[in-house]
């Protein structure tokens, strides 16, 4: 398991793993409850719909005003619950966060009374004739109809999504998180009922206790959840990485916007588990990490064409994607640029300042998920996912036995595959 | 050298405090066992102050020009004080609002080298013409980025529609028109004026030695001219809202909407003015908050989804109260929000919801003091009402329903009611 004291395992059983991250710094205990299942047409809406629909009530807190009502009492415990993707895994969360019992003055655990709403959500919902309350179905479905369409709202998330998912259109990956309106026409109760039924029982799930909890509510925890009746778990796969690129795909979509937006997406080649992700973390910082990169240095300071640009990771599909928004005139200028920059690293051209900077900005990076308790989770959850067993420290040491040669190197397997451009109507391209 | 310790046993935390003879006062909150270090050095000045008296003379400038000098701020001689930064590893922001301008850095190792960076930086501005004509392409594009932002345009549309004359209904970068016309010379008027120590305030949060923290202020402020008065001109703003309704069409998928009450009659500095946040805010809650019944009415009839959010501003002249996200029909919310106060001017608060709000809102607040981040952060957000972020303890403990009440019949009065709606194309 993990080479580190911070996290621990409790116990894993019937498809359910129990870690605790033990830590007094925080003044808050939080507990959160992974489901992970493939990405697939098939399953993603559904997924996406099991804690939109959980999260209108349960048997005891019938609605969200009970919810609402509840979590107040408990010195406003913060609940949500929702799903996201890593890679070709998509990851249904439920989350719950209360201030610990030495900063209020009645003698109640709210630690435990957090535990058993949480559980009491996941598995006791609000029934009506044998299914789920069907107005919650049919509300939620049309809320998220409203979620799939409002992807345009926000124009820099949209740009950088898209382009991923056409360079994905023919993978899992390209499928977005939610689903699509085509798969949420033919959800019924009924059906989304029985798949929740299939939902806890099959799929894995991963339990995260974080906070300064004392041994017998970690023990409470263990016995209340390993009572959940389970089945023979699925199968997750891993991702496909390596993937060859034919030729550069161009990809442009219409608004009436101001300002363009620019995407490029990449095939990393590299697997997130592999001794040579150490030294794509590197190169990204130095590509576009930060206002160290030579992307923020060149097409923002030196040119002036931008007031964002950076490049991302997508580890767990090998991505990354450069993002900026430009004046629309801009866009072959830009793109030239950008492949300037890219050229650059190929060649081994780094400087000191700029292998230095990406350098300490990581480390900088992963010793602050420390002083967070949902990004320490997921830092482990991400490591677990990738069956990765290193600590936070380790990743930096790693990081710092990169050196430029092998920024060099690695940069020579990055592919360019997708080119997006959001434009608008009268200035065309 | 004279530094004050405050004590919050309740909730685990001590503050310290050192004033420099220039008038300049800084704190330190530390943060046991946190790798992250955040220092923040902010002015009392931002981007609703562009009108004011320099040597007599009374001056307007440029739209836009608080969020300029905060960009150009970065220059120093020797190049981009953010390679400084980078090279020891922190990473350098800053951020215009209303009413303040802060330069902050967060780090993990080698605070001091970071913090006297800071310091230094900002005390030197270094502003050439050929710089600043460079910065208009980068600061148009960041006015473009947010001319297609809807969350943005529909916030600021609303200001519009409280407010006839005051400032903050001004876009905080400006307009790529305001900002043409900003040179060298008018800069550092505004420097000059707005920068000075006592206008100011340091604030650090993490894991540090507060003494050290306080030798490093007394050795590299500059102490500058003593007992300097800015004086900052207003506007003249009457009391009832610029216009009701304010509409404007974007790229869209659906409607979104904001709208709330322009306050009146408001205490702009001390604990009173937190006092009346937090009034306001349990108010919201009591009236819309996900406990309320119609809240249930509006998310079950499709008139509102999960980005729904409320919020109360206060500031030294201006407040105001504000609510929305995405809905069908927005005049509909609006209708309905509007019985449902006037429901409750007849019935009355329940005694029973302000006291649980109140205690969730406590643990709440609890909570956030978790991210070093955060508590700079809200720090910086209340210091210029002469107030610091412990103080909002006091608030939960002392505010009476009595004073809530009382903040119902100001506040939520329907002829300030204004509304701002962004339409799809």
């Amino acid at each position: 398991m993990f080479k580190d004291n911070q996290v621990k395992k409790i116990a894993s059983a019937n498809g359910i793993t129990l870690f605790w991250i033990q830590t007094q710094k925080f003044k808050t205990n939080s507990i959160n409850i992974f489901f992970h299942d493939n990405l697939t047409n098939e399953n993603a809406s559904k997924n996406a719909l099991i804690p939109a629909v959980l999260r209108r009530g349960c048997s005891k807190h019938p609605s969200i005003r009970d919810i609402s009502l509840y979590l107040d009492e408990l010195y406003g415990t913060s609940f949500d619950c929702g799903v996201t993707k890593k890679g070709e895994n998509q990851i249904i969360q439920f989350y719950i966060e209360c201030i610990s019992d030495k900063y209020i003055s009645e003698d109640i655990d709210l630690t435990k009374k957090a535990f058993d709403f949480l559980m009491e959500i996941i598995t006791e919902p609000v029934m009506e004739n044998g299914c789920f309350k069907n107005e919650y179905v049919i509300q939620e479905i049309d809320k998220m109809k409203e979620l799939i369409k409002g992807r345009v709202n926000d124009k820099m998330h949209y740009a950088i999504d898209r382009c991923l998912e056409e360079m994905c259109i023919n993978e899992p990956f390209g499928i977005y998180d939610y689903g699509s309106l085509e798969n949420l026409k033919s959800i019924n109760n009924k059906d989304l009922y029985e798949y929740y039924l299939k939902f806890i029982k099959t799929l894995p799930m991963y339990v995260f206790v974080s906070g300064d909890l004392k041994p017998e509510q970690i023990e409470y925890i263990k016995d209340n959840l390993f009572k959940i009746k389970r089945d023979v778990e699925i199968d997750i796969k891993e991702a496909e990485i390596e993937v060859a690129v034919d030729k550069v795909k161009n990809v442009i979509e219409t608004f009436d916007v101001n300002q363009g937006k620019l995407s490029l997406g990449f095939r990393t080649n590299t697997y997130p588990n592999d001794e040579e992700y150490y030294k794509l973390i590197l190169y990204n910082s130095i590509l576009g990490g930060g206002v160290q990169s030579k992307l923020f240095q060149n097409v923002r300071e030196k040119e002036g064409l931008a007031y964002y640009v950076f490049s991302r990771l997508e580890k767990f599909k090998g991505l990354m994607v450069i993002s900026s928004g430009i004046e629309i005139a801009n866009k072959d200028k830009t793109i030239k640029i950008i492949n300037e920059q890219l050229e650059e690293i190929v060649k081994g051209n780094i400087t000191e300042y700029e292998y230095e900077a990406a350098q300490k900005s990581i480390e900088t990076g992963i010793k602050s998920i420390k002083d967070s308790q949902l990004q320490l989770v997921d830092f482990y959850l991400s490591q677990f996912i990738t069956k990765s067993d290193d600590s936070p420290d380790m990743v930096i040491e790693k990081v710092k036995n990169v050196s430029v040669k092998d920024v060099a190197d690695i940069a020579s397997k990055i592919k360019l595959d997708t080119i997006y451009f959001i434009t608008n109507k009268e200035r065309g391209n | 050298m004279e530094i004050k310790t405050i004590n919050y046993d309740k909730i685990d935390e001590t503050m310290y405090l050192y004033q420099h003879e220039s008038g300049l006062k800084a704190f330190v909150i530390p943060k046991k066992g946190y790798s992250k270090k955040y220092a923040a050095f902010g002015t009392h000045y931002g981007s609703i102050n562009n009108e004011f008296i320099v040597d007599g003379e009374k001056i307007k400038v440029p739209d836009g020009i608080a969020h300029f000098l905060e960009h150009k701020l970065f220059e120093q001689k020797d190049g981009s004080v953010m390679d400084k930064f980078s090279k020891l590893g922190s990473s350098p922001n800053a951020y215009t609002s209303f009413s303040q301008t802060v330069y902050l850095f967060s780090c993990t190792d080698k605070f001091f080298e970071n913090f006297n960076l800071l310091l230094d930086y900002v005390q030197n501005p270094y502003i050439t013409e050929e710089s600043v004509e460079k910065e208009k392409s980068i600061i148009g594009q960041e006015i473009r980025m947010y001319d297609d932002n809807a969350n943005w345009r529909v916030f600021f549309n609303l200001l519009d529609a409280f407010y006839e004359k005051n400032t903050v209904k001004i876009d905080i970068a400006g307009t790529v028109e305001s900002i043409s016309k900003i040179d060298r010379e008018i800069l550092y008027k505004c420097y000059n004026t707005f920068y000075h120590p006592s206008n100011m305030v340091i604030i650090v949060v993490g894991d540090v030695e507060p003494e050290k923290v306080f030798e490093m202020v007394e050795k590299n402020i500059i102490k500058g001219k003593k007992d300097i008065k800015i004086q900052r001109i207003f506007p003249e703003e009457p009391v009832a809202i610029n216009k009701p309704y304010i509409e404007q069409k974007l790229a869209v998928s659906m409607p979104l909407f904001q709208m709330g009450f322009k306050d009146i009659n408001f205490e702009t500095k001390g604990i009173k003015c937190l006092n009346r946040e937090i009034a306001v805010k349990i108010l919201l809650e009591i009236i819309l908050g996900r406990s309320s019944s119609l809240y249930t009415e509006l998310y079950n009839e499709g008139l509102i989804n999960n980005t729904f959010d409320f919020d109360y501003s206060i500031e030294e002249n201006y407040a105001f109260s504000s609510f929305g996200g995405e809905s069908k029909d927005p005049l509909l919310v609006k209708e309905k929000v509007v019985n449902r106060i006037k429901d409750l001017y007849q019935k009355g608060i329940n005694k029973k919801d302000y006291q649980r709000i109140k205690k969730a809102m406590r643990g709440r607040f609890v909570k956030q003091l978790n991210s070093v981040d955060r508590t700079a952060h809200m720090f910086m957000s209340v210091y210029f009402k002469e107030v610091n972020i412990f103080d909002y303890l006091d608030v939960y403990d002392q505010i009476s329903f009595d004073y809530v009440e009382k903040v119902f019949s100001e506040h939520f009065d329907t002829q300030r009611l204004a509304v701002s709606v962004i339409k799809p194309v």
